[in-house]
């Protein structure tokens, strides 16, 4: 029986190789979008409705500075981003790009009040409307959360999925490692801080499960089923799957230097942001002035930002709609596990679908095409997007 | 209780760094921190900086090493216990898919405790903090001897134009959006 196991596991092997051996496509954020407007290294995609008549409240999404955003359209088959459109959502979504020795003195208010603004204008401005959806990733959802409280007139709805807010605590290693890093020695040393740096800090999370057993378990999913073609299908599939999420894992970005030390003191360090006391542009943001509706997403054994981090959003600001859903998954499961397309997606698309129709008629106003002028401003036809073009 | 042969050698290595580490304090640690002279003064104070750079990075990477390695015996401790208790002591090939369970559980379990401990992050930060000063004072001298000789750009000089680059952006859009604003006005 033994000796069994051991031929079967070596077939497993074998058959992953051959997979391996046939460079398998392994194309992300496959979804068709065009590129609506651009500001320095910054694009805002826009999302080619699946639906003749969308919500008219567009949703405008926010991802992180680390790693890529279309960690939320990965596979065609586990895409946020197409289940929101399936659920009749205009969606839109900042690809931040590769900052280089240029953006080193790139600050939070730059990111915050200059893209983010810009890209939320130019949304409104498309839309018609004065207020939309934002929805927040991680980072992305801390600094739309700074954005919510520095512009709360432009924000209709606010969605923070899997960000920390409240970064004083011990639950996750990288709260704890981060307060004793000394921010100002790195920064001036690297000025773009390389985003393999913060690779080992991720992968040092879990050092065995992410450099080893993860690729053990690949192997480990690999049928053996001699002749059948279906089988190989699934084989090439599950090794296509697993190579995607291994290029968004190492397909890290490089962080403009002030803004990674100002966020790395201000909120990890020092935890000003849900004290009211973080101050960008010459502004200190208070978290009482968000007061439209709040939707807090939270993973429940997410070990990058625990629970902790996320759930004080709620109880900091002055939103009489709020609300909390909580996934029994981690981190990165929550966009790409088999429930984030069952569960995660339909309960946001629940959640904000009432929010997101036109509150009165004299809401909408006019499109202004000249509107937005701040920055290099492009607009391009519909095309299908190759994630692996940088 | 008798040490092992394993305990015993990376205790004496510990031993016989920190001995060396305090010898070279005491001696070559002073002579290359003292002040230079002459014309080349300034260069050859950074050069010999170095030195003292490097074993305050080594010293760092030692600490870190030595916490690793208590680690990494108390894993490996638990896993021998582990199979031989799960496994009632068969380490036959066939039940490698149950050794490796529990030597990637036992391992996975065992380090995280260390790394969420403060004496891991103390470890990392200054270990990190080492390293950025190594590395500052090694891009110096290479700008001092290298290429500020050779005529060539340095790492200084180019974040000077990258923080005048940045600063110009910032102006082009105010004054951009600015005239965007007037020209609505008109």
């Amino acid at each position: 029986m033994n000796e069994l196991t051991l031929m079967g596991d070596y077939e497993k092997f074998k058959r992953g190789m051959e997979v391996f051996l046939k460079r398998p496509d392994i194309s992300v954020g496959t979804t068709p979008s065009e590129i609506v407007y651009t500001e320095d290294k910054m694009k805002l995609l826009h999302y080619i409705p699946t639906v003749e008549k969308p919500h008219p409240v567009p949703i405008l999404i926010v991802y992180a500075l680390v790693n890529r955003h279309y960690i939320l359209d990965l596979q065609p088959d586990k895409s946020v981003i197409k289940k929101l459109l399936e659920e009749g959502f205009d969606v839109y979504i900042i690809d931040w790009g590769y900052p280089s020795g240029a953006d080193r003195y790139l600050t939070l208010d730059d990111y915050v009040n200059g893209y983010i603004d810009n890209a939320v204008d130019k949304v409104r401005e498309r839309s018609g409307l004065d207020k939309i959806t934002l929805l927040g990733v991680c980072q992305g959802g801390t600094f739309s959360v700074m954005y919510a409280a520095l512009h709360p007139e432009k924000v209709k709805n606010l969605v923070t999925l899997v960000t920390p807010v409240h970064f004083d605590t011990d639950k996750g290693l990288l709260h704890i490692w981060a307060k004793a890093l000394d921010v100002d020695k790195i920064v001036d040393y690297y000025g773009i801080v390389p985003g393999d740096f913060l690779n080992v800090g991720f992968l040092l999370t879990d050092p065995f499960r992410t450099m080893i057993d993860k690729y053990v378990g690949l192997f480990e999913r690999i049928e053996c089923e001699p002749g059948d073609k279906e089988c190989e299908v699934r084989n090439e599939e599950t090794v296509r799957n697993f190579l995607r999420m291994e290029k968004w894992i190492f397909d890290s970005p490089d962080q403009a230097g002030e803004a990674y030390r100002q966020f790395q003191k201000d909120c990890y360090q020092k935890n000003l942001l849900i004290k009211n006391k973080m101050v960008i542009g010459g502004k200190t943001i208070h978290l009482k002035n968000i007061t439209m509706p709040l939707l807090n997403v939270m993973a429940e054994f997410d070990h990058l930002v625990p629970n902790d981090a996320s759930k004080p959003l709620g109880d900091a600001v002055s939103s009489k709609e709020k609300a909390t859903l909580v996934f029994p998954t981690g981190h990165i499961g929550i966009f790409v596990g088999s429930k984030s397309q069952k569960e995660v997606c339909p309960k946001i698309a629940a959640w904000l679908k009432p929010k997101s129709l036109l509150d009165r008629a004299g809401e909408k106003k006019p499109v202004q095409e000249n509107a937005s002028q701040k920055g290099k401003r492009r607009e391009s036809k519909p095309k299908k997007r190759d994630g692996k073009a940088r | 209780m008798e040490k092992s042969s394993s305990e015993s050698t990376f205790e004496s290595t510990q031993e016989f760094f920190d001995l060396w580490v305090k010898t070279y304090q005491a001696n070559l640690g002073r002579l290359v921190e003292m002040p230079a002279m002459g014309p080349a003064r300034e260069k050859s104070e950074k050069m010999m900086m170095g030195f003292s750079n490097f074993v305050n990075l080594y010293t760092a990477w030692m600490e870190s090493n030595s916490d690793l390695q208590i680690v990494f015996k108390e894993a490996m401790q638990k896993v021998r216990e582990k199979t031989a208790t799960d496994m009632k002591g068969d380490l036959s090939p066939e039940s490698y898919k149950d050794f490796y369970k529990i030597w990637m559980e036992t391992y996975s379990e065992t380090f995280h405790e260390f790394l969420k401990s403060g004496h891991f992050a103390n470890d990392l930060g200054k270990f990190m903090s080492r390293l950025m000063e190594f590395q500052k004072l090694n891009r110096e001298v290479i700008e001092e001897n290298y290429l500020k000789p050779m005529n060539l750009p340095t790492k200084t000089e180019i974040d000077e134009i990258n923080k005048e680059l940045y600063s110009l952006r910032k102006t082009v859009k105010k004054l951009t959006s600015q005239v965007s604003e007037l020209s609505k006005k008109k």
